[in-house]
């Protein structure tokens, strides 16, 4: 009987080789496409997965009711995990973990490394792998851990215990040993790092042993089997209380509200395993995979959209099939047995279009990974979990689009099929729904294209406030004292054609190609009231470098002595401090210091576009570091000044790596994300259009074969080409026309719901609506009139004689 | 008895009138005999074999198939009725284009779940009797008219069934194909299968030991009967 099924099954494919190859080319790019989406969205989602431990580890964070509203913070004081693991039940493990650079100093090798601080349970709590030493290295406070990675790089070979080495971190010089080998960091790693230290290394530890007050690093806990995080959060309230007494105070003095529990200051946690899904910025924590899964969603919707075709393909050719449908049922076949007959015929399909996808996805797996910028493979979706789904959901879909039409034509009555009469205007209905939804789809894609596509040049093209094609910025990452090197630098351009100005600050603007992100905010009190900014230390010219707007005031200046306890804010900081003249108003910080301010710049964006500017205020403290220098350059010869500065930066620290790179490329390079999902988002509507395209093109060529003789009648009753084009192109428009209605306002509140994220953004128009919708109309004219104008350009006598 | 007949009624509805196919047909049917049921063409010669054949309703009357009331039958029941017994055999052969011959006449067996091996024995004696061995491995389209309705007949018997229900059998062949069918079909009945066909050749009507007439859906009775 198998046997039987499968000879009939690839005859018939055989026969309808134009149907056949169809089919396998929609089904295939569709599987390639999944499976590559797929691929990307898994590798996103196993994100931090792999600890042994993930479901007992949480990130510990606070929420504080301050007078503007609910903020959330992950930076913990030093004291905070060593007081934690004394005075609450149910923590196994505790660690501190703050991530820092570090520069190694041997004979002149000298390498950029990611270090981080933390305590000895770290490696009880995280999986990461000790391949040579002891996992409980970290309790010796001069011995590291290196990965495998760091220990070929820095030795060239990874059997290196006991290695003396020695760093340069924040400045200082320390010498350590070689206590453990790590296996390299999963590349699914949220936690990266090349070099682990013990925390008591970390900047300032000593000073803020006791301190309350000075945040800087994040903790993350283990509780014991059986505990609940939301017993801990419970427990933590006396605790909360006890230590963040004055911080208390201070929020109620300054007009908060307590949240629903009474509470000015609550401990949460997070789970470690949400970790690279969460967001911190807003006034609640949010965790969203919507990104992975919209990915999934889109993989989704393509292989909805072959399947689509499948159906109604073979749906439509079924009239083919009747008699041999009628004939089997007279022999002697059971409705099972011819539903497993079609089925079989489609699982054919499937299987094939499955291999074929799957070699094309492989092909087309390095270009993807380039274009989407992901490090992920596609050999990570062979866990066996994994494998098991992609299984089911291939045996769903045939299941789905290959079981449909086989019941439907198991379903015929005999004599019905015998005499070839099918029933379709029923299943026409069915094949216009799918074909409007198909469409649907296509529209929703297209617009999501213009939109992101509009919002991503809007953020790249916006006035940001500061020059950023004129200016390069260069990460600090000399041997030497970043002030000394800034001065350095200065030198060795002044004077130089084409550059106009250098100048420094402690954090870079956009994303620099050292990959670091990192922001710095304090609080302190004005006038009875806590007030909160960001904080930036600049050095001598940093506003004119970056052609900030002054607006009253004026910017620190050599010709002024005592500008180190100058400061410069901008008009958010003003409106912070509600001060309509805010110059030479004065603040004091930690208790006894005081600043005057002596400018007020225009806002400008320096934080993400999705944000509102807030407020910033400039510092010039020389005893505070810099790690970015700053250089304007003339409009002119931008190749040749920048060569410039790279050639000074040479000889100023030969063996560190030149890292600079002009501020738009570093604006462009935060917007990542948005490029990806743009990319992924057009390449998906492009094959969603080509799909539902082969789709209406197979259907177009059936409804012509089918309307032959009519075609021929009308045109010898005098009916012109352009005339009967319009008959049998009307149908279908009609379909793409109510497929425009449906997906318009799914567009629309899809589309306005993700620009909601973005402080800036563009407006909806409908034209970009309509503009997608005639594209759609555009190209299903094109597919369609393929076969539409040949059959009305066709001699009449020929098709009347063919009928 | 193989299957009565009793008061069969069959009609559609056309513009609220009842329009009758089959109008108070009452029919015995013994085993072993050969029945031609003639007429002129929309008679109602076809409608009458697909309800003898189960593959098609009535609406009122008795129709009682080897001592089973097939009207008050489900169609499961029917279904399995008519596999077992009844072989058909249509004026358009209905062959499956896409199997052979071999295949063709295969297919019923498949149905019925027999062994390979005595499937192949089956299918190789009747290929032997209907001398066309040689084209067995040929596809229905490359048969002439004769040859098809051939095939068509050897995989109507190769279930072995009591009742032979043919429609127009000859009604694509030349006149000398008909005859070799007729004659085939005479050699069947003395073999003991009932056979019942419709035609509307006075010299095929000829071939069976009874002719029953029908007009507008209803028995004729005629002078010479
Ligand atoms: N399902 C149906 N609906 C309406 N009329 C039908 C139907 N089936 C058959 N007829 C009509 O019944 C009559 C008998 O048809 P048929 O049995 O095919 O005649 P014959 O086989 O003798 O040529 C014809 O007039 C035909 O048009
Ligand atoms: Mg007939």
């Amino acid at each position: 009987m198998l046997k039987n099924y499968i000879k009939i099954a690839f005859r018939n494919l055989w026969k309808d080789k134009s149907f056949t190859l169809l089919n396998l080319l929609g089904l295939s790019i569709a599987f390639a496409a999944a499976l590559l989406l797929a691929m990307y969205a898994f590798f996103d989602l196993s994100y931090d997965q792999f600890h042994k431990n993930k479901e007992a580890i949480f990130q510990v964070y606070y929420t504080e009711q301050t007078p503007g509203g609910r903020a959330l913070a992950t930076s913990m004081p030093v004291p905070f995990a060593p007081a934690l693991r004394e005075e609450l039940p149910n923590i196994k493990h505790v660690t501190r973990y703050m991530s820092d650079g570090a520069l190694n100093l041997e004979e002149g090798k000298e390498l950029n490394l990611r270090l981080i601080f933390t305590d000895p349970d770290f490696f009880e709590m995280f999986t990461f792998e000790t391949l040579l030493g002891s996992a409980d290295v970290l309790k010796e406070n001069s011995k590291i851990s290196i990965t495998e990675e760091t220990a070929q790089k820095l030795f060239g070979r990874t059997d290196v215990l006991g290695q003396s080495l020695n760093l340069l971190i924040n400045g200082r010089k320390e010498a350590f040993t070689v206590g453990s080998i790590l296996k390299d960091i999963p590349i699914t790693s949220g936690l990266r790092f090349d070099v682990a230290v013990n925390f008591t290394h970390s900047p300032n530890y000593a000073e803020n042993l006791d301190r309350w007050d000075a945040r800087n690093h994040s903790v993350f806990i283990q509780l014991d089997e059986g505990a609940t995080p939301s017993a801990l959060t419970k427990s933590a309230a006396s605790f909360t209380n006890l230590h963040y007494q004055g911080n208390i105070e201070d929020l109620k003095r300054d007009g908060a509200q307590p949240n629903a529990n009474g509470n000015y200051l609550e401990l949460n946690l997070l789970p470690f395993k949400d970790m690279h899904f969460a967001d911190f910025s807003g006034d609640s924590l949010k965790v969203s995979r919507a990104y992975p899964y919209m990915i999934l969603g889109i993989g989704l919707l393509i292989l909805f959209i072959a399947g689509i075709n499948f159906v109604n393909m073979s749906i439509a050719r079924s009239a083919q099939r009747l008699r041999e449908i009628g004939m089997r049922k007279t022999l002697g076949a059971a409705k099972k047995q011819l539903f497993f007959q079609f089925w079989s015929e489609s699982v054919w399909i499937f299987l094939i279009a499955l291999l074929l996808g799957i070699g094309l996805s492989l092909a087309l797996e390095s270009p993807f990974r380039q274009l989407f910028n992901t490090p992920a493979r596609l050999t990570d979706l062979s866990s066996s979990t994994l494998l098991i789904a992609l299984f089911i959901s291939f045996i769903l879909i045939t299941f789905i689009a290959g079981g449909y039409p086989a019941l439907v034509l198991s379903k015929l009555g005999t004599l019905k099929a015998l005499k070839g009469k099918l029933d379709l205007a029923g299943k026409n209905r069915v094949r216009n729904v799918l074909m409007v939804v198909q469409f649907s789809i296509a529209i929703v894609l297209i617009s999501g294209t213009f939109v992101l596509g509009k919002q991503l040049d809007y953020m790249r093209n916006k006035d940001l406030g500061f020059n950023k094609e004129e200016v390069i910025a260069i990460p600090l990452n000399g041997k030497r004292a970043n002030r000394q090197n800034v001065a350095l630098l200065r030198n060795e351009l002044a004077g130089k054609p084409g550059i106009l100005s250098v100048s420094a600050s402690d954090n870079n603007l956009g994303l620099g190609r050292d990959g670091s992100t990192y922001f710095s905010r304090m609080g302190f009190d004005y006038k009875g009231r806590g007030v909160a900014t960001n904080m930036l230390v600049v050095d001598y010219d940093y506003p004119e470098t970056l052609g900030l707007q002054l607006k009253e005031g004026r910017t620190f200046s050599r010709s002024f002595s005592g500008d180190s306890l100058s400061i410069v804010i901008n008009e958010a900081m003003a409106r912070e401090l509600q001060e309509k003249e805010p110059v030479n108003k004065q603040i004091i910080l930690d208790d006894s210091i005081t600043y005057t301010i002596v400018g007020v710049l225009k806002d400008y964006n320096f934080q993400s576009l999705s944000k509102k500017i807030e407020p910033i205020s400039m510092f010039m403290n020389r005893d505070w570091d810099l790690y970015y220098a700053f250089i304007k350059i003339a409009p002119q010869n931008r190749v040749q000044s920048f060569e410039a500065i790279e050639d000074a930066w040479k000889r100023i620290e030969p063996n560190a790596e030149f890292l600079g790179s002009f501020i738009d490329e570093n604006i462009d390079r935060t917007f990542k994300r948005e490029r990806t999902m743009t990319t992924i988002i057009s390449s998906g509507s492009l094959i969603a259009i080509i799909l539902s395209c082969i789709g209406l093109f197979a259907i177009s060529m059936l409804v012509v074969t089918q309307r032959t003789k009519e075609i021929g009648v009308r045109k010898v009753v005098g009916a012109s080409v352009a005339q009967i084009t319009f008959l049998l192109t009307k149908d279908f428009l009609k379909l793409v026309g109510v497929a425009f209605l449906i997906a318009a306002p799914v567009a629309w509140w899809l589309l306005s719901q993700w620009l909601q994220d973005y402080e800036y953004r563009i407006e909806l128009h409908l034209w970009i609506f309509l503009a997608a919708g005639l594209l759609a109309v555009f190209i299903a004219l094109v597919t369609i009139s393929f076969r539409t104008i040949r059959a009305a350009l066709k001699n009449p006598v020929e098709s009347l004689r063919t009928e | 008895m193989l299957l009565q007949l009793n008061h069969i009624y069959k009609w559609v509805k056309q513009g609220g009138k009842r329009v009758f196919l089959l109008n108070d047909i009452s029919l015995d049917v013994e085993e072993g005999e050969f029945i031609s049921i003639m007429g002129p063409s929309g008679s109602g010669k076809s409608t009458l074999l697909n309800v003898i054949g189960m593959l098609d309703e009535f609406q009122e009357g008795e129709y009682i198939f080897d001592g089973e009331p097939v009207h008050s039958l489900k169609e499961k029941q029917r279904a399995k009725l008519y596999k077992e017994y009844i072989g058909f055999v249509f004026q358009a052969y209905h062959l499956i284009d896409e199997l052979t011959v071999y295949e063709n006449i295969e297919t019923p067996l498949l149905y019925k779940n027999i062994k390979s091996s005595e499937r192949k024995a089956l299918v190789a004696d009747m290929l032997d009797r209907f001398n066309i061995v040689g084209k067995k491995d040929l596809f229905p389209a490359q048969l002439s008219g004769g040859q098809q309705q051939l095939v068509g007949i050897a995989r109507a018997l190769i279930a072995k069934p009591k009742l032979i229900l043919a429609d127009e059998p000859t009604g694509n062949l030349n006149s000398k194909q008909g005859e070799e069918i007729m004659e085939l079909f005479k050699e069947l009945n003395t073999e003991g299968v009932t056979i019942i066909q419709a035609t509307h050749s006075e010299s095929n009507a000829a071939y069976g030991n009874r002719i029953i007439h029908l007009l507008d859906g209803s028995k004729q009775l005629q002078p010479q009967n």
